[in-house]
């Protein structure tokens, strides 16, 4: 294992060596550079404007009519391209929003007059757009010059005056959008039925929401690319669903995670030398991979330590009510192998978990073996005890067979919280199924 | 009875509005020309509550959604105290079924019953103070003011009924329609729920509740045996008989449900007013 992972690293490491670094760049940020600057701040209002929608498409399970949205603009900009015969922002913004509404109009007219599901139904018409739109622009007319790599692609540094004014517009719009309309907004994305029954304009939100998207996704074009622009849509918005159970806050972090994103990506391309638009998708995918794995609540990580939390918890019990037993048991003797036996672990590992159990108190050493302290002895009778008490309660309320209840009781046991409710709802029995008799908690100690 | 069940062949057109708090008038619905609802006809009074039974696929849901205007009627009228729908939806609350909930929605219980004011400031109003005043006090009749600020996701299934119950609850509305309030709910939420339920028929107010469980067809005023059309419609302890839960759910009615409805019927006949006030 360790020896992949040096192997893994070096690999990296020779890698990132060979990438195209120019250091010689890394005070661009900070210098008075309005080409840059241009970029950058139209950037992160994309990333902001993207990360608020994103929520919205997240939560609405919208995602693919994100992507589709994005390639559905391709046939109204070319259009627009064609009629005012420049790549004035209006034009093509007006086409993009124009195509972005039909593509959502038609995605809903497909899967609902005709057996096409609604997956489908957004495949065939955002590809049927997107091709048409390609085949728009080889049919333009000789000498007129329609980048289409940029509009793949995206080039945040061929940002205008104009550009940054139209996304900052956008951008306006979006935030306040969100916030005048928070709480409907909020009770359509969660519950569109009973939104309807209040008499919500479920339908009108739904198209507002495509409208913006398809507007914001259109000035997106121009920092990221048709191709990687749902990225900046669904990225921070599923990184910010990670960290909290609060819409509002939801909103923000995606917002700023959109933002970051966006002015992290183009720093990142100016250092490295690499396109900007894939720069950002980078740093995006980046930080939902650290929201994935460390969120609070929801991560990987701590899911991982909890769970080993709980593992370690249970093996330590049992090689205490282990030594519990063996010392009251006079044939034993005082040997690891023969209570690592009893405990069905590696004596080594026994070892490790006399020395845990030892570091906290629960047991200490005695003429080379090991006797229970006073809390240690009042945890295991404890175990014991909701040991038989759960072997009454699977016997007598769960009608299991006697002789099966001991397996499922190891395990129970350990939830030895429950002993009490366990106790009381039984009747406080005194003896367990096997005839063994039930400990009862001492007067006095039981309160500590 | 206040309650008339009435065929549909002979409902008088134009029927005067005569303080029913819902009526509805020949209701037909259709998905993909299969009928899903036949000529449904039916008068509830203010103040009366009414348990929707039927099998799989009778249109129960289908039923309610219709008069809230969420699914397309081939033909017939609803009326919710002499008004139209769209003129009357603030009247009415609607608990729909909760399977289909998304429970990892980032919303807090409280979110969820603060959503039961949406409707009365227009999509363009903000909650105020009242509103949330308003929040509270339903999740405290509910029983449910100490998880305000739980998670959804982290609420038992019978705790989480009780939240979309509140949210119905601070609507203030005079009808409210609940779909199966007590599907996956504990024998303690159902308590509460039909305790509610007294309560607010008691305070005037009129509710029609689809339900699946026979056993408590006693606590409601009235039943609606539902099939795609009205079975049987009238005071609790006339309609539920055998002839019309065979007739409700045809042969498909098991054995062990017939003997548990028959053992119930006599409970019924019993003391029909000792059952109700339980």
């Amino acid at each position: 294992m360790r020896r992949f992972g040096r192997i893994g690293f070096t690999m990296i490491l020779t890698l990132l060596v060979q990438f195209d670094w120019q250091w010689s760049q890394w005070w661009r940020p900070f210098a008075p550079d309005a080409l840059w600057w241009h970029g950058a701040l139209c950037s992160a209002l994309v990333g902001i404007a993207c990360g608020l929608l994103g929520c919205f498409v997240v939560l609405r399970r919208m995602a693919l009519i994100g992507d589709a949205l994005s390639h559905a603009v391709l046939p109204g900009v070319v259009i627009a391209f064609l009629i005012t015969e420049s790549t004035s922002i209006g034009g093509i913004f007006l086409g993009a929003l124009i195509s972005g509404l039909i593509a959502a109009l038609l995605i809903n007219l497909v899967s609902r007059y005709s057996r096409t599901k609604e997956d489908s139904a957004i495949g065939i018409v955002f590809t049927a757009m997107f091709a048409l739109g390609i085949v728009l622009v080889s049919q333009l007319p000789r000498g007129t010059h329609f980048d289409l790599t940029h509009f793949l692609w995206g080039e945040p540094l061929a940002v205008t005056p104009t550009d940054l004014m139209a996304m900052a517009i956008v951008t306006t719009i979006v935030v306040l959008f969100v916030i005048v309309l928070f709480h409907p907004l909020r009770l359509v994305s969660f519950d569109p039925v009973v939104a309807a029954a209040m008499g919500l304009p479920v339908t009108l939100f739904h198209y507002l929401l495509m409208g913006l998207l398809s507007a914001t996704v259109v000035t997106g074009i121009k920092t990221t690319g048709v191709i990687l622009v749902v990225a900046m849509v669904i990225t921070p918005a599923s990184a910010a669903y990670q960290l909290t159970d609060r819409f509002w806050k939801m909103l923000v972090l995606s917002a700023v995670f959109g933002a970051f994103s966006a002015l992290g990506g183009i720093s990142l391309a100016f250092i490295s030398n690499s396109p900007t638009g894939p720069a950002m998708v980078v740093v995006a995918s980046l930080i939902f991979l650290l929201a994935m794995l460390l969120s609070p609540t929801h991560g990987v990580v701590f899911d991982l330590v909890r769970r080993y939390r709980l593992r370690r918890h249970i093996a330590a019990e049992d090689v205490l009510k282990a030594i519990y037993h063996h010392n009251q048991d006079a044939t034993a003797q005082p040997r690891i192998e023969e209570l690592a036996q009893r405990v069905r672990m590696t004596p080594k590992r026994t070892i490790a978990f006399l020395e845990w159990l030892r570091a906290h108190g629960l047991i200490e050493r005695l003429d080379g073996w090991f006797r229970l302290t006073r809390a240690g002895e009042r945890r295991a009778v404890e175990m014991v005890r909701s040991h038989r008490l759960w072997e009454s309660y699977l016997s007598e309320r769960a009608k299991l067979d006697v002789d099966e209840v001991h397996e499922h009781a190891e395990r129970l046991e350990h939830a030895h919280e429950l002993a009490d409710e366990l106790d009381a709802s039984l009747g406080h029995p005194r003896h367990d199924p096997h005839g063994e008799e039930i400990p009862r908690p001492k007067e006095g100690e039981g309160a500590s | 009875m206040f309650i008339r069940a009435t065929a549909s062949t002979h409902v008088q057109q134009n029927l005067p509005a005569n303080g029913a708090a819902v009526s509805v008038r020949n209701i037909n619905v259709s998905y993909d020309g299969k009928p899903v609802l036949r000529s449904v006809s039916l008068e509830v009074m203010p103040g009366q509550s009414v348990g929707i039974i039927g099998p799989n696929g009778a249109g129960k849901s289908t039923l309610l959604k219709a008069m809230l205007g969420l699914t397309r009627m081939d033909c017939g009228e609803v009326r919710i105290f002499g008004e139209t729908i769209d003129r009357a939806r603030h009247r009415v609350a609607y608990v729909p079924q909760t399977e289909l909930v998304d429970w990892d929605f980032p919303v807090t219980a409280f979110d969820v019953v603060l959503m039961g004011r949406c409707g009365r400031h227009g999509w363009l109003g903000r909650p105020n103070r009242e509103d949330r005043e308003a929040a509270r006090a339903a999740l405290e009749q509910v029983g449910m003011s100490r998880y305000a600020d739980r998670h959804i996701r982290r609420l038992s299934g019978g705790q989480q009924q009780r939240v979309f119950l509140a949210r119905a609850l601070c609507q203030e509305a005079d009808v409210l329609l609940l779909d199966e309030p007590f599907a996956g709910v504990d024998a303690a939420t159902e308590q509460a729920i039909f305790g509610l339920i007294d309560n607010l028929a008691r305070s005037g107010r009129t509710l029609m509740v689809v339900n699946h469980d026979l056993s408590v067809l006693n606590r409601f005023d009235a039943v609606l045996m539902l099939n795609q059309r009205v079975i049987a419609f009238g005071p609790t302890h006339e309609v539920v008989t055998d002839e019309n839960l065979r007739l409700t759910y045809g042969g498909r009615l098991s054995m062990l449900e017939r003997a548990d409805a028959a053992l119930r019927k006599d409970r019924i006949h019993d003391d029909p007013d000792v059952a109700r006030s339980v």
